[in-house]
């Protein structure tokens, strides 16, 4: 193991029981510290994956892409949250070293997911992302924070079961090839692809979509999704939905590529479709209806993960690669969105869209950030979801290109909700009590951070990511060299 | 060409046919009481199924782990439970959306379901169930599916999911005794979780005063 490696999970968890030790007023900037170290491991980790330096493959060089991103910000938005959040009932010191080791603990797991390639193992660290993600949710003590914590620990715990039952089901189908014993891993099955049964391999990538897909927050699995991210506190929201849903598709994807080796794209293509499309209906059509402004970006993370099973749907090599994009992209642009959303919700103390005007005026660099966050989500250039999304459409108009010219419909309609909700709440000149201005540091730097990310990406593609992506579509379409 | 069965097998064959009875069981208590103890006497058995794979496959880990779910599932968990709701089971309803024969029929369409998918696939079969392994396991969470939709309670959901894991718990012994017993372990975490949700229902309800309907819970909708 390389020394960034083992450096990403290794400050997590020491930050886990440090945070629990020292004053919160130490513990935040041991945090956001914290973030930005790994953050940096995990780049140098990635650039040198790409130059085949370490041994961790492309597929999880680029799934370890959204931690740094997400991690790396809220660690610095943690400062400020702490300080003033939250609105809930519990705002004492023992409520904050509570939070910041939890949210250690979150990123730490959620680093490990990517990292693994043993399927049972991978079942055992997305577990552990379920039950810190719901002691997460249910920290501030409300009766919502009840509700949906509780909601969520069941539908996942319920959904991982289902996700187990397809491993199990693989691992038999191994023991055909492979005797009682022996390890789980991606690299065992794809070696002897050819080999395996067909019936027990499609059985198994089914069982695996539903289970992990429920975590992934695919439709029609997606109901816990809405209240967690709406009621958790706003840095584990970001966390939830920029890393959360694509651990879940991570698994996915590897099971996936170990069934298109052994039968082709066939099977898969239209399984992604099913979901893709349905996920995409759901959340462009419950995103127009939404007041609560937390609960407009988790509808439009239910969309985008639909945007992303229906590029590795086409099956083209140019929409799988921008499925694999916009995953990055969308971990950037969401977790962005969510720490302005975050930021005006505590300066207006609401989450009503109808009842928060002027941000951009209130918050002039988050507020406007939060904006333009909006905008990438929507998908408009020059940021990084309109380049992934382009990838996605122009392969898909390539071949199946009824299903792309319904994608894009859908696109449009989460277009005008996302649209017209951020501008409500930027746009004017808002109510006369709330106060103008920000200093935060930690706040502004955060969201200028992620916004960098989120424009960056959609103006270049690095070399570094341009490679990884290209061999990792190759490893998802069963292609292995 | 007929064989005589091995007695693990004979036994662990009449077990899963226990479980899955136990397992539909479930569709006819009214009180809460009664659930607590038909999970406990599912996960007895799943604990002996357990013990019969370790001992065949001289497998020490499957030994440690039956005697784990035993202590656990089968006696520390449900009394515990059973303490929990000593004060209020009185008060607790379990209304269900279907009566007892139609929800029977409904298992029995499911289980049809369970054991079509499982013979379909030609799996190598360890020593145990080589018919009704997979068969058993997906329905006995197919019907725990079954009784959390069919059960609008909160409480009783939870045991749904208690006894869903212990189908998943048996899929996993018997399919792949290979798996490593971390696995094992984990499962054991999950239901440890699911007994801590359940305390914090239990508690949320004494403070209320209100029924552990998921009606309560009906706020986040939409």
């Amino acid at each position: 193991v390389s020394v960034p490696a083992f450096a990403i999970v290794a400050i997590p968890l020491a930050l886990v029981f440090l945070t629990l030790v020292v004053p919160s007023s130490i513990g935040r900037l041991l945090t956001a510290a914290g973030g930005l170290a790994s953050a940096g491991c995990i780049l140098t980790l990635v650039v040198r994956s790409a130059g085949g330096g370490v041994t961790i493959d492309p597929v999880s060089a680029l799934f370890l892409i959204p931690v740094a991103i997400v991690y790396g910000t809220v660690g610095l938005y943690t400062t400020w949250y702490v300080r003033v959040e939250p609105i809930g009932s519990r705002s004492d010191e023992r409520y904050r070293r509570e939070f910041l080791a939890l949210t250690n603990a979150f990123a730490c797991a959620e680093t490990i997911v990517p990292l693994l390639t043993n399927l049972a193992g991978l079942w055992v660290a997305l577990e552990a992302t379920t039950l810190v993600a719901a002691l997460l949710v249910r920290l501030q003590g409300t009766d919502a924070a009840l509700e949906a914590a509780w909601k969520y620990i069941l539908i996942a715990s319920c959904g991982l079961a289902i996700g187990l039952i397809g491993v199990v089901i693989l691992y038999a189908t191994g023991t055909e090839i492979f005797g009682p014993h022996y390890n789980p891993s991606y690299t065992t099955y794809v070696a002897a692809a050819a080999r395996l049964d067909h019936d027990g391999v499609r059985l198994a990538f089914l069982l695996v979509l539903i289970g992990f897909g429920t975590k992934m927050g695919l439709a029609p699995m997606h109901t816990w999704l809405p209240d967690a991210h709406g009621a958790g506190p706003t840095p584990t929201s970001a966390m939830l939905s920029g890393v959360l849903l694509s651990d879940a598709l991570y698994v996915i994807v590897r099971v996936a590529s170990i069934a298109n080796a052994a039968l082709g794209t066939g099977l898969t293509r239209h399984l992604f479709f099913v979901v893709g499309l349905l996920s995409l209906f759901v959340g462009a059509f419950f995103l127009l209806q939404q007041r609560d402004i937390k609960r407009m970006l988790a509808y439009s993370s239910i969309e985008h993960m639909g945007i992303v099973a229906c590029g590795l749907a086409f099956g083209v090599r140019l929409a799988v690669a921008g499925a694999l994009l916009h995953v990055v992209n969308h971990a950037a642009s969401k977790s962005l969105a969510f720490l302005g959303a975050g930021r005006l919700a505590s300066r207006y103390d609401t989450r009503d869209i109808t009842r928060i005007r002027g941000g951009v005026a209130a918050l002039p660099v988050s507020g406007t950030l939060f904006a333009l966050a909006g905008l990438a989500l929507a998908g408009m250039p020059p940021f990084g979801p309109f380049r992934s999304e382009l990838m996605i459409l122009a392969g898909g108009f390539s071949g199946a290109w009824i299903i792309a010219a319904v994608v894009l419909g859908l696109l449009l309609v989460a277009f005008a909700g996302i649209v017209r909700s951020t501008t409500h709440v930027t746009a004017g000149d808002g109510p006369e009590h709330v106060r103008r201005g920000e200093r935060d540091a930690g706040a502004i730097l955060a969201t200028a951070l992620g916004f960098v990310a989120v424009l960056g990406l959609g103006l270049t593609v690095p070399p570094a990511l341009a490679t990884l992506l290209e061999r990792a579509s190759d490893i998802f379409m069963g292609r292995t060299s | 060409m007929l064989h005589a069965l091995a007695v693990p097998e004979a036994f662990a064959g009449t077990v899963a046919m226990l479980l899955l009875l136990v397992q539909l069981s479930l569709f006819r208590s009214v009180v809460l009481p009664e659930l607590i103890r038909i999970y406990a006497v599912q996960s007895l058995f799943v604990a002996a199924i357990c013990f019969a794979v370790g001992v065949t496959e001289h497998a020490w880990d499957l030994i440690l782990l039956a005697v784990l779910t035993f202590v656990f599932k089968a006696v520390l968990l449900p009394l515990y439970m059973q303490s929990l709701i000593r004060n209020i089971s009185s008060r607790v309803e379990l209304p269900a959306r279907v009566n007892v024969m139609l929800s029977l029929l409904i298992a029995a369409v499911l289980i049809g379901v369970a054991v079509l998918t499982a013979v379909q696939l030609p799996l190598h079969r360890g020593a145990f169930l080589p018919q009704a392994d997979l068969a058993t396991a997906l329905s006995i969470m197919f019907v725990g599916f079954l009784v959390a939709i069919l059960r609008p309670n909160a409480l009783a959901q939870v045991i749904a999911f208690l006894t869903l894991e212990n189908g998943l718990f048996f899929g996993t012994v018997t399919l792949a005794p290979g798996l490593p017993l971390v696995i094992g372990v984990l499962l054991l975490i999950d239901v440890l979780v699911a007994v801590v949700v359940f305390a914090v229902l239990v508690r949320a309800l004494v403070e209320e005063h209100a029924a552990a309907s998921i009606h309560v819970f009906e706020r986040l909708q939409g």
